[in-house]
């Protein structure tokens, strides 16, 4: 939901300004878009869909969520020319490292879980389980590079609560501003010598 | 029903290549976001 609501964010802004400058405003034309949609469907059929995803064991579950975003980064280096894609493979590389350093899925503590989830819910799962579509629940203790798993949380009075990664981060970052400036490519700085 | 006919004929003559790559663009950037990111709000917890 948050990640979706930064694209729309972007693309409220990104309207915005450029009727502001009155200049058009189109969404990015992505290169190979096919690539994303089939990158996403491991992610379909093992997380997503629940007429399939009861079937699929973890262990291949955790193998289709690594391929997956190894596919996403692929898509990321055919998009490399867009500004914001360099936020979303940051971000996406920084969820994939801590994905597979954990066993295939994002690590969450009973502590970041018990923000989510009523107390008996979480008293029914032990450490190892998984927990929502992405996350696996581990003690802090057995969490390889915790400062990336998802851990960050809005502040306690916020109405949704919701539990991101660094790497979540960026790339919300990334998508908002891959709206706002759909068709501008990232410079480099020039530098002129005298 | 010829009418009706005619002007489905004009509606799809409007969808031309551009928009069905602004569709699919989009739709690329939305599965991109859902599948890179890995935020949880503890949606479904029992498997």
């Amino acid at each position: 939901m948050i990640l979706l609501g930064a694209i729309l964010a972007g693309m409220v802004v990104g309207v915005s300004l450029a009727s502001l400058h009155k200049r058009p405003w189109s969404v990015p034309p992505l290169r190979k878009p096919w690539l994303a949609i089939l990158s996403f469907l491991p992610q379909l059929v093992f997380l997503y869909l629940p007429a399939t995803r009861k079937w699929v064991p973890d262990e291949l579950t955790a193998a289709g969520l690594i391929v997956s975003l190894v596919l996403l980064l692929v898509f990321c280096w055919f998009n490399r020319q867009f500004s914001g894609v360099w936020l979303l493979a940051w971000g996406l590389f920084l969820n994939l490292l801590v994905i597979a350093a954990n066993g295939g899925f994002m690590p969450i503590s009973p502590q970041t879980a018990s923000r989510l989830v009523p107390p008996e819910t979480l008293a029914a799962l032990g450490n190892g389980d998984r927990f929502g579509y992405k996350d696996i629940l581990l003690l802090p203790e057995k969490t390889h590079l915790i400062w990336l798993s998802d851990f960050l949380l809005p502040p306690v009075g916020f109405s949704y609560q919701v539990a991101f990664s660094p790497g979540d981060a960026f790339i919300a970052a990334g998508a908002f501003w891959l709206m706002v400036m759909p068709g501008k490519a990232l410079e480099a700085p020039k530098i002129i010598l005298k | 029903m010829k009418t009706q006919i005619a002007k489905l004929f004009v509606f799809t003559r409007m969808i031309n290549r551009q928009h069905i790559q602004i569709v699919f663009a989009l739709l690329a950037l939305v599965l991109f976001v859902l599948g890179a990111g890995a935020p949880s709000d503890g949606g479904i917890v029992s498997h």
